[in-house]
């Protein structure tokens, strides 16, 4: 703090003119304590209170002055009577005592009064850590669960992978591949059919289809001698997923037609996307 | 006498200490009630209660919290104010608003000019109306500076660096004479 900032806030004087609370008094004198320019100042005050004052005091009259005394005089004779009956004594030692036993209550309250602040700082910064740390374990455990999800995911993922796989190596599969060449829907569709045909097992993998709306989905055909039979319906946005279909026999051929949600009983041939033909 | 003494004799009940402070300060300490209180009479009531309470209350004061005369003329200043602000004193008097003051300072300066001091008005002449004016509200009629500052909406620094020039102003004139 600058001290001379302190000096001309204007403070000092109103502590002289008794306007500070009790609070802001106590700092006041702290300051003075510590800053010796500061208690000048306040003594300078001090005795400028006073010179304003005895210039421009008024004297009272003497009858006043009369009367003070009068009173003061009363209130004197009262006090020596108490006085005479030894309890000056008493104060005396009272006062004697008084002052060697302030000091230690005095070193006491202020000892006691930086253990508080110390313990209350710290608690302050523990508590503050405390929070901090029960926010990182609650995003911890956030994470956690959104872990714990996505290995949930992968392993149905696998799972459904792994029977693929395993009905792939033990069955006895033609890739049939469709394409979208040709067709007006999609030319770039690529699209593999594996058939077995004596499981009459039928997997899909989708190698390039594009995404559709919500209202419609791709259907596989299985055109075979009684024309085409819905086998399935395939899902675009498992890439590289086998897919397995509904058992299919005597196929010549295979198709996706986009048909409207669930499927149709039979292909909208204006929708043929992919077509593959069983060599 | 030193202040040192002059306490240790208040609080001795020296009659003739108490003779001492009454002559050395009473001009001062009533000329602060006075400034406060226009009617002579009800001022040397005030007064006289206030001198009493100052050497029976010795004890109370506090070195370590600055001099004696501050202590005396905050013990004059509260009991002029609380009398201003008692039923009694309302009903004599009507000037209740720092307004009313102000003017009242300006009207009846007359009778608190006196022939041993320079007046209050005379004192107050190299003040500029700012400076005049957070005195009188403070020093004169008891207003805490915040009171000050919230009823004529001025800043608080304001209020109080204008109570700081304006006693810088009076010690200077205070000096001179």
């Amino acid at each position: 703090m600058d001290i001379q900032d302190y000096i001309s806030s204007g403070k000092l004087e109103l502590f002289v003119l008794g306007d500070l609370n009790e609070t802001e008094q106590q700092e006041v004198l702290a300051m003075a304590k510590k800053y010796p320019e500061i208690e000048q100042e306040i003594t300078a005050i001090e005795e400028a209170m006073l010179a304003i004052d005895e210039v421009s005091g008024i004297s009272p009259s003497s009858g006043i002055k009369n009367k003070i005394f009068e009173t003061l005089e009363a209130e004197n004779k009262k006090h020596s009577a108490t006085n005479t009956s030894a309890k000056p004594l008493q104060k005396e030692v009272r006062l004697g005592k008084e002052v060697p036993l302030s000091n230690p209550w005095k070193t006491f309250a202020v000892a006691a009064s930086v253990v508080a602040i110390v313990s209350v700082t710290a608690a302050v910064y523990y508590a503050n850590q405390y929070s901090d740390a029960e926010e990182r374990l609650a995003i911890s455990f956030q994470q956690n669960g959104v872990l714990a999800e996505e290995v949930q995911a992968n392993q149905v993922k696998l799972k459904s992978l792994d029977t693929g796989m395993e009905k792939f190596i033990t069955g006895n599969f033609d890739k049939i591949p469709m394409k979208g060449e040709g067709f007006p829907m999609q030319e770039d569709a690529l699209v593999d059919v594996f058939w077995d045909k004596e499981s009459k097992e039928v997997l899909i993998s989708v190698n390039q289809l594009a995404a559709l709306d919500e209202e419609n989905d791709y259907q596989l055909w299985a055109i075979g001698e009684d024309g085409p039979i819905g086998i399935g319906l395939v899902n675009p946005g498992k890439r590289i997923d086998l897919q397995t279909m509904n058992i299919a026999s005597g196929a010549q051929a295979f198709a996706i037609t986009i048909e409207p949600k669930g499927g149709s009983e039979s292909p909208t041939l204006e929708k043929l996307v992919v077509l593959g033909e069983v060599s | 006498m030193e202040e040192q003494a002059l306490v240790h004799g208040l609080r001795a009940r020296d009659s003739k200490v108490q003779e001492y402070l009454y002559e050395k300060y009473s001009k001062a300490l009533f000329g602060v009630i006075s400034r406060i209180i226009f009617d002579r009479d009800i001022a040397e009531e005030v007064f006289h209660d206030a001198f009493i309470k100052i050497v029976n209350k010795i004890d109370n004061y506090d070195e370590s919290k600055g001099r004696i005369y501050t202590w005396m003329a905050n013990i004059c200043r509260n009991s002029a104010i609380d009398k201003t602000r008692s039923k009694e004193f309302s009903k004599m008097s009507k000037t209740n608003t720092i307004d009313a003051y102000v003017y009242g300072m300006e009207n009846d300066s007359g009778t608190a000019a006196s022939v041993d001091g320079i007046g209050v008005k005379e004192l107050m002449d190299d003040l500029n109306n700012e400076q005049r004016f957070v005195m009188e509200c403070i020093y004169f009629k008891g207003y805490t500076h915040t009171e000050v500052a919230e009823e004529y909406s001025l800043p608080l620094g304001t209020v109080k660096s204008r109570i700081r020039s304006a006693i810088k102003v009076l010690k200077l004139k205070a000096d001179k004479i």
